[in-house]
């Protein structure tokens, strides 16, 4: 693969990384873990990059691409150091100390989707993201439909843990 | 609020945290070793490809047992079984490349995972063949063995021959269960988590 492809590679990934970064986010809950991640999926992102032909979005295709890493591609590394957990840093909680407020509920929602299974949290994610159900059966594969019927059940057991 | 929404304007806030990586930084990324699952896969399959062959290969297939199959009359059995083998393994290898080729990131979650559990496919048919063949012509050769005369004079007087085939087809029978653990071993590890997923996701939910 050319120099110049590789560059144009570089600098369109640079401009979209936030994407990835947000994969990241929701996939992994540490550091190390995240890095990690990124890393793969910088790698899968460029390994099939010469067959993007532009058919879609440069974002549509990183979506995409990003997902399939994470939730088949993707092989936890082994030597991965443990680090403090996000869960723990950020929303350290106890149900003792749950008063309800916003920024308690966003604890314990952040809490919850890292505890969802990899499909529960790639729709999650494409809905914290504002994909239409269009967009989200084109990316997973399956029929509008069913993407609903999905994300309605992930939305309620979401719903039904803050109310219970 | 709704507190989905509430969650989603602050996914949005976030945004604003997330790490910022230079260019320079993207592009050493690039060329760091992945450790996807398609590469494991790809080696363990090659792997399960060659060994088989081998062991197939050196036990069976020199001048030393080609003598032995003579002296029971199985020289040409043994000849065609090894050419027609040979030609079944290039089939499933060259299904294999096909299958694996057409594994690409690129493709939508659905159409990946069924592409990666095609290519595991390849090899679990693969590997029965094997194990099929190697106990076929195991049976054959013992037969064949059982009905010299040399065999039949070094047994002790009054040996029940049924008793003997009962052992042999245990044995065997053995062998095969051990190497279908193993193998059933390997593929847990490499595609357990891969096909729940699979399964979550064709789900149409509606139950």
């Amino acid at each position: 693969m050319t120099k110049e492809l590789e560059h144009k590679f570089v600098v369109d990934l640079e401009q979209n990384q936030n994407i990835v970064h947000k994969v990241c986010r929701i996939y992994t809950n540490n550091q190390d873990a995240h890095n990690d991640l990124f890393q793969e999926i910088t790698i899968q992102l460029w390994k099939a990059y010469p067959k993007f032909r532009g058919e879609a979005k440069f974002s549509t295709w990183m979506y995409r691409v990003a997902l399939n890493t994470a939730i088949t591609l993707y092989r936890k590394s082994k030597r991965t150091i443990k680090t403090q957990d996000f869960d723990s840093v950020l929303y350290k909680i106890e149900s003792s100390e749950y008063d309800n407020t916003e920024e308690e509920q966003l604890k314990v929602l952040y809490k919850t989707i890292h505890h969802l299974s990899d499909i529960e949290k790639a729709l999650i994610f494409l809905y914290l993201e504002d994909k239409n159900y269009k967009e989200i059966s084109e990316t997973m594969g399956i029929t509008e439909v069913n993407a609903r019927v999905k994300m309605n059940r992930v939305k309620n057991k979401l719903k039904n843990i803050l109310n219970p | 609020m709704d507190q989905l929404e509430l969650l989603k304007k602050d996914w949005k806030k976030q945004e604003s945290k997330l790490p910022k990586l230079s260019k320079e930084e993207i592009a050493q990324l690039i060329h760091k070793k992945s450790s996807s699952i398609v590469k494991w896969i790809f080696i363990i399959s090659v792997l399960e490809f060659v060994v088989p062959y081998f062991i197939l290969l050196f036990t069976g297939y020199d001048n030393l047992s080609m003598k032995n199959y003579e002296k029971i009359g199985l020289s040409d059995f043994m000849t065609v079984f090894y050419a027609v083998t040979t030609i079944i393994i290039l089939y499933f290898i060259y299904r294999f490349y096909k299958n694996y080729k057409s594994i690409s990131a690129n493709s939508n979650s659905k159409v990946l995972m069924q592409n990666i559990i095609k290519t595991r496919r390849t090899v679990r048919h693969y590997i029965w063949f094997n194990l099929i063949a190697l106990f076929v012509v195991s049976l054959v050769v013992i037969y064949k063995m059982f009905h010299t005369q040399s065999f039949i004079d070094s047994l002790p007087e009054n040996t029940s021959m049924v008793l003997i085939w009962a052992v042999s087809i245990f044995v065997l029978l053995f062998i095969m269960l051990l190497l279908w653990l193993f193998y059933k071993l390997i593929y847990g590890v490499l595609l357990n988590k891969l096909r729940n997923n699979y399964k979550e996701l064709v789900h149409n939910g509606m139950n």
